[in-house]
C-alpha cells in the first residue's frame, strides 16, 4: 500500500493536560486510488495529514509511505511524499522558478526543466516564474505550493483543501490534475469541506469526527451500509448522517 | 470613537497581561521571568541606588546656577544643551525626508484593518485611535528614560519623564506626517503634490538656514576646541533667522534643562504648542490616510504581528541553482538569493569598492590622520564581525524555523539541513571579517608602529586563519541552542515582549557564550602548544600553523556537533515551536 497508517494517534499539550486530535487511526490507501479525508472543523484531518507528511510526529502507531516507515526511514518515505497544505508557504525571497529549483534539487528531479515547464502551463503560471510570492494572488501562491509538489515524481500524494484560493477555472483545472495524477498510479489522500467535489472525483471516502474515523468505504459501500440507509444517497446527506449533524436541533 | 478605542486598548493590556501572567506557569517563563526582573532591578534600580547619592550632590549644584560635574567640564555647555539638542532633532527631522523612516502610527493589524477600516469611522479618528493605543508604548519609553537617568529626587524624575513623552509623541506624530506627506507626493492630482511638497519644503529650508548660519561662524572664527564650538552653537542659535527656524525644536528639549519649576512649565508649554501643531498638520494631511495605510500594510506583508517587515527585491541575482549537488549547497543557496533580494550585487559590489577605496586613499596619506581611524575602524569592526555578527545575523535555522513545516517535508538527513543552513551566514560574515582582517592588517603600522611587520602580517594572517572557525562554532551554537530550545528563541525578526521573554534572551545569551568557550577551548590549547613549541624557532610565522591547528579542531567539533544536533532536528516537534504572541 502506498499510503498505511496503523493505529496512528496524535495528541497535543494544553494547557491542563492534553488534547487527543488523532486517535487510533488505521487506514490505507493504493496506488491510483484517491480517497477523500472528510469531516467537520476540528476533526483531525489536517493533523493526520500533517503527520503524514512527516510535519507533526505521531505520539503513537505507525506511518507507512510505499512500505517505509515515517520515522525509522524519513528520507526514503518523504522522497515519495507531496504534500500541499491549505495555506500556501513560500520563501519570501524566492521567485516561483527558484521554488521549483530548490525543491528539484532537492528530490532530484531529473528532466527539471521539461517538468518545470509542463507544469507552469498546466497550472497557469505562465508569465509568473520571476515573480515573488509578495507579488502573487492567493490563488497563485497556492497554485505554486501545488506546483512544487508536483514537479518531481512523487508517488503519494496529499492535498489539503485544494482548491482554497482559486477561480472558477483553476478549480476545473486543479480537478483535471488531481484526477490525471491518480489514473497515472499516484496515491491521492485529499482533505477538503466540498463534498461535491469529493463526491466527484474520489474513489473512496473517509469520514472523521473527534479525532476517529467513523466511515471508510465507496460511495457505494456506504449508501448499502445498513445505519446509513435512510441518510439519502449523496454524500452531503450521508456525511449529516454519520456525523450526527443532520439534526439540529439534537431530537432523537 | 474614543470610548471604543479605550475599550480595545484597556481589553488588549488586560488580556496580554492575563496571557503573559498565566504563562509563568511553565518554567520557562518563570525562569525567564525571575532573571528579567534580576536583571531590571541591578541594572536600573540597583544602580540608581548606588548613584543616588553623587546625583543628590550634582543635582544641588545645578540648583545653585551651577552644572553638573560631567558637562561642567565644559562651560556653557548646559545652557547651550538646547541650541545643541534642537539643531540635532532638525538634523532628524531633514533627515526623515531623505530616509524612509516610518512611526509605525499606520501599522494597522490585521484585526484593525477587518473591523474599524468597514466601520463608520472617520479617518482621523482612526489616527486619534492608533495614536492613544501608541501610547502605551511611549509612556513605558518615557518612565525608563525617567528612571534611567540619575537624580536626586523623584520629582526630577517625573518632569524628565513628561518632556520625554511630549518628545516622544511628537516625533511619533510627525513621522506619521511623513509618510502621509509622502503618499500625498505620489498622489495624481497636481494640487495636492504641490501641498505634499510643502512641509519637506519648509524644514529643508530651516536646515539650509541653520547650516548656512553654522557653516559662517565657523569659517569666520574656527573653533580652536570645543569650548568655541559650544560659544559659535549658542551664537548661532541665538541669530535671529536660525533662532525663528530652531524654535519648535529647541522647545521640544528646553524642559529638560530648565533650573526651576516654573521655567519647566513655560518651556513645557512650547514643547505642548509644537505638538499641537504637529498633531494639527497630521491630520490635515489625513486624505492620504488610506494609501499610506495601504503601504504600511504591503510593507508588513504577510507576516506576523510583532515582525518587522523585510522588503524583498525580484532582481536578478545571475546565480542558478544547479540541478544536481549536495542538499548543503542547496540551503547555502537559498540563504544567499534571501541576502542578495535585499542587498542586491550592485550594492555588495559599491561596498566593496567603498572599502577598497578607501584603504588606498587613507594608505596613501601617510602614517596619520585618515589612515590611522580606517585601521582602528577595521580592527573595531573585525572583532565586532567575528564576535557579534553570528548573534545578529540569523539568516539560518533561527530564521527558517518559521519555515520548519515545509522543511520537515524535504528529504533531507537532519545534519545536512544544519550544516546548509550555516554555511552561507558562516561565508558571508567571514568574507567580511577577512575584507576588515586584510584593511586592518593593511594599515595595522599607523596604530602599531612599534611592532614590527613580520608580527602584525603573523597576528593578522593567525586571525583570518581562525576566524571562520569562530564564526561558524559560534553559529553552530547558536543554532543547535535553536534546536534544542525552540521556544526560547525570536523567530526570524520577530520580538517577544515581556520581562520574561527578556529573561529568556538573557539566559540563551549566558549559554550560548559557555558553549563557545568550551567548543573553542581545545582548539586554542592546541595552538597555544603549537606556538610554545615552534614559535621560539619561527617567531610570528609560528603564529600561522598554530592559528591552522586550532582552526581544525574547531572544525571538526563543528562537524561532530552538526552530527549530534541532527537528531534533534529530527525529533523537533512543530508544535514546539512557538508563534510570537
Amino acid at each position: 500500500m502506498a499510503i498505511a497508517a496503523l493505529h496512528f494517534g496524535r495528541t497535543y499539550a494544553t494547557d491542563g493536560g492534553t488534547f487527543t486530535a488523532v486517535a487510533d487511526l488505521s487506514f490505507e490507501v493504493g496506488a491510483g486510488e484517491i480517497v477523500g479525508l472528510i469531516g467537520p472543523n476540528g476533526a483531525g484531518k489536517t493533523t493526520t495529514l500533517r503527520s503524514l507528511a512527516g510535519i507533526l510526529r505521531p505520539t503513537s502507531g505507525h506511518v507507512r509511505i510505499d512500505g517505509h516507515d515515517l520515522i525509522a526511514d524519513p528520507l526514503e518515505a518523504k522522497r515519495r511524499l507531496a504534500f500541499m497544505p491549505d495555506e500556501p508557504h513560500l520563501f519570501e525571497y524566492l521567485t516561483v522558478d527558484e521554488h521549483l529549483r530548490l525543491v528539484a534539487r532537492l528530490y532530484g528531479v531529473a528532466d527539471f526543466e521539461r517538468r518545470a515547464a509542463a507544469l507552469i502551463d498546466e497550472l497557469e503560471l505562465k508569465g509568473k516564474e520571476r515573480s515573488l510570492p509578495g507579488e502573487l494572488s492567493r490563488g497563485m501562491r497556492q497554485k505554486v505550493v501545488i506546483a512544487c509538489g508536483l514537479v518531481r515524481e512523487a508517488t503519494t500524494l496529499l492535498f489539503d483543501e485544494p482548491l482554497t484560493g482559486l477561480d472558477p477555472l483553476g478549480i476545473r483545472r486543479m480537478r483535471e490534475t488531481i484526477v490525471a495524477r491518480g489514473r497515472a498510479g499516484a496515491a491521492i489522500l485529499l482533505s477538503s469541506h466540498l463534498l461535491h467535489l469529493v463526491e466527484e472525483i474520489c474513489t473512496r471516502v473517509i469520514i472523521m469526527d473527534r479525532g476517529n474515523k467513523i466511515a471508510d468505504g465507496t460511495f457505494e459501500e456506504l449508501r448499502s451500509r445498513a445505519d446509513l440507509a435512510e441518510a439519502g444517497s449523496n454524500l452531503e446527506q450521508i456525511f449529516l448522517r454519520v456525523t450526527g449533524r443532520n439534526n439540529p436541533a439534537g431530537q432523537p | 470613537m474614543l470610548r471604543a478605542s479605550l475599550y480595545i486598548i484597556v481589553c488588549s493590556a488586560r488580556n496580554r497581561a492575563r496571557m503573559r501572567l498565566r504563562r509563568l506557569r511553565e518554567p520557562r517563563y518563570l525562569i525567564g521571568a525571575v532573571v528579567g526582573v534580576a536583571y531590571l532591578y541591578f541594572s536600573l534600580f540597583g544602580r540608581l541606588r548606588g548613584a543616588r547619592s553623587n546625583a543628590a550632590r550634582d543635582a544641588a549644584r545645578a540648583r545653585r546656577g551651577g552644572a553638573a560635574p560631567g558637562l561642567s567640564a565644559v562651560p556653557g555647555l548646559v545652557a547651550s544643551a538646547p541650541a545643541f539638542t534642537g539643531m540635532a532633532l532638525l538634523f532628524i527631522a531633514t533627515v526623515s525626508w531623505l530616509a524612509p523612516f516610518d512611526s509605525g502610527l499606520l501599522d494597522f493589524s490585521e484585526a484593525e484593518t477587518q473591523f474599524l477600516f468597514p466601520a463608520p469611522v472617520s479617518r482621523r479618528q482612526l489616527l486619534m485611535h492608533r495614536l492613544l493605543r501608541s501610547q502605551i508604548g511611549l509612556l513605558f519609553g518615557a518612565v525608563v528614560i525617567g528612571l534611567a537617568v540619575p537624580s536626586a529626587s523623584g520629582s526630577d524624575r517625573l518632569w524628565l519623564g513628561i518632556a520625554m513623552w511630549f518628545l516622544l509623541v511628537t516625533g511619533k506624530v510627525y513621522y506619521t506626517g511623513v509618510s502621509l506627506a509622502r503618499a500625498r507626493i505620489r498622489a495624481a492630482s497636481g494640487r495636492e503634490r504641490r501641498l505634499a511638497w510643502a512641509a519637506p519644503s519648509v524644514v529643508l529650508a530651516a536646515a539650509a538656514i541653520v547650516a548656512t548660519a553654522l557653516t559662517r561662524a565657523f569659517l569666520a572664527a574656527p573653533p580652536s576646541g570645543l569650548r568655541d564650538v559650544v560659544r559659535l552653537v549658542s551664537q548661532v542659535a541665538l541669530q535671529p533667522l536660525p533662532h525663528v527656524v530652531l524654535w519648535p525644536f529647541m522647545a521640544l528639549t528646553r524642559p529638560m534643562f530648565t533650573a526651576s519649576p516654573a521655567a519647566y512649565l513655560t518651556a513645557l508649554a512650547g514643547s505642548a504648542a509644537v505638538l499641537a501643531a504637529a498633531i494639527v498638520w497630521v491630520l490635515r494631511s489625513d486624505e492620504a490616510f488610506h494609501d499610506a495605510a495601504d503601504d504600511a500594510a504591503r510593507r508588513r506583508g504577510p507576516q506576523a504581528q510583532g515582525q518587522r517587515a523585510v522588503s524583498y527585491r525580484a532582481r536578478a541575482t545571475g546565480w542558478t541553482l544547479a540541478p544536481t549537488g549536495r542538499p548543503e549547497g542547496a540551503f547555502a543557496w537559498k540563504a544567499a538569493m534571501q541576502t542578495l533580494r535585499v542587498v542586491g550585487k550592485r550594492g555588495l559590489a559599491r561596498i566593496a569598492a567603498l572599502v577598497v577605496a578607501l584603504t588606498v586613499v587613507a594608505t596613501s596619506a601617510g602614517r596619520e590622520g585618515p589612515a590611522a581611524t580606517l585601521a582602528a575602524f577595521a580592527i573595531t569592526a573585525a572583532i565586532f564581525t567575528i564576535l557579534m555578527a553570528p548573534q545578529v545575523i540569523r539568516i539560518d535555522i533561527r530564521q527558517d524555523l518559521q519555515h520548519l513545516e515545509l522543511l520537515k517535508t524535504w528529504p533531507v538527513k537532519a545534519s545536512a539541513v544544519v550544516r546548509g543552513e550555516l554555511l552561507w551566514p558562516g561565508i558571508l560574515i567571514t568574507t567580511v571579517a577577512w575584507t576588515m582582517i586584510a584593511v586592518a592588517t593593511t594599515l595595522s603600522g599607523t596604530v602599531l608602529s612599534r611592532t614590527p611587520v613580520g608580527w602584525r602580517v603573523g597576528i593578522g594572517m593567525a586571525i583570518a586563519i581562525v576566524a571562520p572557525a569562530l564564526v561558524f562554532a559560534q553559529l553552530t551554537v547558536h543554532n543547535a541552542v535553536a534546536l534544542m530550545f525552540p521556544a526560547w528563541v525570536p523567530l526570524g525578526n520577530q520580538r517577544a515582549r515581556g520581562l520574561d521573554a527578556m529573561g529568556q534572551r538573557l539566559i540563551m545569551l549566558g549559554a550560548t557564550w559557555l558553549l563557545l568557550i568550551v567548543m573553542a577551548l581545545p582548539g586554542a590549547i592546541a595552538g597555544g602548544i603549537v606556538w610554545f613549541a615552534l614559535g621560539r624557532f619561527f617567531g610570528p610565522a609560528a603564529l600561522i600553523p598554530a592559528a591552522v591547528a586550532c582552526c581544525a579542531i574547531i572544525a571538526v567539533e563543528i562537524l561532530l556537533a552538526t552530527e549530534a544536533v541532527g537528531p534533534i532536528y529530527e525529533r523537533l516537534d512543530v508544535m514546539a515551536v512557538e508563534r510570537v504572541e
